[in-house]
């Protein structure tokens, strides 16, 4: 369970404070797919950002798998981001001198399980999401919505709790962003990851089991299996 | 530890392979530059402390010089001293002089000297001053009437010597020379020939037999001014100097570097100098090399973000830096060594640097290499890991997205 209490960030410019999450709760049921909706500016990112543990927020608190993480310190979030969250980017974010198959077994060979071959794994991953033959092609050498298809591997290499997708199709044309869906959704299904993705897109709806949309930095609509 | 270091190689491996190549060689170009820098400074000035101090041990003082305790004294029974002397341990030769203070004339030109009285064959086994005749042959115990001048002295039609305006000018090999003594003798010499060492101390010297000698001094007789002393090459100064100080004679010790303060002094500046230069070198080492990789650090700042993001660890990503660093060092010193060894050695052995005291060659050992690398390794190793280090502090966010 992925479990989010009263969870507010601040930002402050200059003299003046942004309110961008403001007492956001809820929880996520593993295995779940849920989409976190909501217009530009709404606090959808920032969200997500935090339940990454890529930022800290000002108050609130986050429960993955029982234990609260908020105020981890970075030597600990960072071997929780490695090893229960997988995080992909709006704009894929894959290492450019990296060959497509690198990049997905980077983050395991970082975790170095015990009797795990991650070189095979990745390319296993590369596979399921359909680029078993461009295992060696760097990042340049490919198609955005093929970039962002590494990334989803890259995300699940080392077998995380939850998947949390940035607007992955934001910057893909339909077919490409329908494939990428598509993928997430089926490794739902598959492997049962739990995957939580903001998409300012209603067309995205279809894809999530459960649903938040947020306004003003706050929950304004919930439905599925939410808590 | 394992997984740290694995992904720290692969990241490092990737970004040398894959990375800019402009970036890698321009780093690479001036490790290199830095390096050639710090090998070339002090190998010069070793070099040219090496060759002062050569020629001042084998052209002018020997490795030891042994005198009367009071300046105005000469060293008595000398005929019984020298013999104990060279039955220490660690002597190789001895030669005894007698000096005396002369005017050199020759045509309207007059110059100040001291005269010096030696047995040639000695004076050979201890200094190489015979081996500097740019006229003429050096003396033989059986010459009489004869003398022989160092350039500076005789001027010899070289008007590009430092002493010239002051030496006699134009006087060859061959040439007739009026010497007069301070002890109010004058005598007329045949110039058998002129040494040019190119050290200026050496090359004010005028010699003459022992045997001419005595003819103008009686005094001189079983006496010497001074006694020149060359060592064995493993020989132990300190206890050769005990050695000569347990006889008991009315002496004093020197060895060469004790006796020439000149050049002492000049060597003492020399190091202070390199010290200077070596420091100034890895400062500007040290920034250059910082200056790159924050702005390498600076361009990969957002893939610096990302790898934090995925969970690579800090210790993983500095040291993919580390290795990056410690490559470029190894490949700037290398190349470094190689082009000072291969290029700049043997050109400068064709044309070498010219000195008062004669041409200096660079001077460089393993152990100057071996420091070299290993000052540029660490400066490298710390100026690039202070820009990663505060990359390091950056939020996450801020990394990639700001």
């Amino acid at each position: 369970m992925y479990e989010i209490q009263e969870l507010t960030k601040v930002y402050a410019l200059g003299k003046v404070s942004v309110r961008a999450l403001d007492g956001v709760s809820f929880t996520v049921e593993d295995g779940d797919m849920l989409a976190i909706m909501g217009r530009s500016g709404s606090g959808k990112s920032t969200l997500l950002r935090q339940m990454g543990l890529l930022d800290n927020p000002t108050s609130g608190i986050i429960v993955l798998d029982s234990r609260d993480v908020t105020r981890m310190p970075e030597n600990k979030r960072v071997g929780l981001r490695l090893k229960s969250l997988g995080y992909i980017f709006q704009e894929y974010a894959l290492l450019g001198e990296m060959t497509a198959h690198q990049n997905v077994y980077l983050p395991g060979m970082m975790l170095g399980k015990p009797g795990v071959n991650y070189k095979k794994r990745a390319a296993e991953l590369l596979e399921m999401v359909g680029l078993g033959e461009r295992l060696h092609h760097l990042p340049k050498e490919l198609s955005g919505g093929e970039q962002q298809r590494v990334a989803i591997a890259r995300a699940l290499i080392n077998e995380p709790l939850v998947l949390l997708a940035d607007e992955p199709c934001a910057n893909l044309d339909t077919i490409s962003a329908g494939i990428v869906m598509e993928t997430l959704v089926r490794l739902n299904g598959e492997i049962g990851v739990t995957i939580i993705f903001v998409s300012h897109d209603p067309n995205d709806r279809k894809y999530a089991r459960s649903e938040i949309t947020l306004g003003d930095g706050k929950i304004i609509e919930e439905s599925g299996h939410l808590q | 530890m394992t997984g740290t270091l694995k992904v720290a190689s692969l990241l490092a491996f990737t970004s040398i392979t894959r990375g800019n190549i402009g970036v890698i060689l321009l780093t690479i170009v001036i490790l290199t530059l830095v390096a050639m820098n710090l090998i070339f400074v002090p190998s010069l000035l070793d070099g040219l402390v090496w060759g002062a101090n050569d020629k001042l041990i084998n052209t002018y003082v020997g490795n030891l010089i042994v005198e009367p305790a009071t300046e105005k004294d000469l060293i008595r029974d000398v005929d019984n001293f020298v013999p104990r002397l060279e039955s220490i341990d660690g002597i190789a030769a001895i030669s005894a002089r007698n000096s005396i203070s002369a005017q050199v004339e020759y045509e309207e030109e007059r110059v100040s000297c001291s005269v010096h009285g030696i047995i040639p064959e000695r004076e050979k086994e201890v200094l190489n001053v015979h081996e500097w005749l740019i006229e003429g042959s050096y003396l033989d115990s059986k010459d009489r009437e004869v003398i022989l001048l160092g350039v500076q002295l005789a001027g010899a039609d070289r008007p590009d010597i430092e002493f010239y305006t002051r030496s006699l000018k134009t006087v060859h090999a061959g040439d007739k020379v009026s010497v007069r003594y301070i002890n109010g003798i004058e005598k007329q010499y045949t110039v058998k020939g002129i040494f040019y060492t190119e050290f200026i101390q050496t090359d004010l010297q005028a010699f003459v037999t022992e045997t001419e000698f005595r003819s103008v001094n009686a005094l001189a007789r079983n006496r010497a001014s001074s006694i020149h002393i060359k060592l064995a090459e493993d020989a132990d100064v300190n206890a050769v100097i005990e050695e000569i100080v347990r006889t008991g004679e009315d002496i004093k010790v020197l060895s060469w570097s004790e006796y020439a303060g000149i050049v002492r002094s000049m060597t003492d500046s020399f190091t202070v100098i390199n010290a200077i230069l070596n420091i100034v070198n890895l400062l500007v080492a040290g920034i250059t090399v910082f200056i790159v990789t924050y702005i390498e650090v600076t361009n990969r700042r957002r893939q610096i973000g990302i790898q934090r993001a995925i969970g690579i660890t800090p210790l993983s990503i500095t040291l993919s830096y580390l290795i990056r660093a410690i490559f470029y060092a190894v490949i700037g010193v290398a190349l470094a060594l190689l082009l000072f060894i291969n290029v700049v050695m043997p050109l400068e052995m064709r044309y070498p640097f010219h000195f008062p005291f004669g041409d200096v060659y660079l001077q460089v050992g393993p152990i100057d290499m071996v420091r070299t690398g290993s000052i540029v390794l660490l400066v490298t190793i710390f100026a690039s890991l202070l820009p990663v280090r505060g990359m390091m502090r950056m939020k996450i966010i801020n990394a990639i997205w700001s």
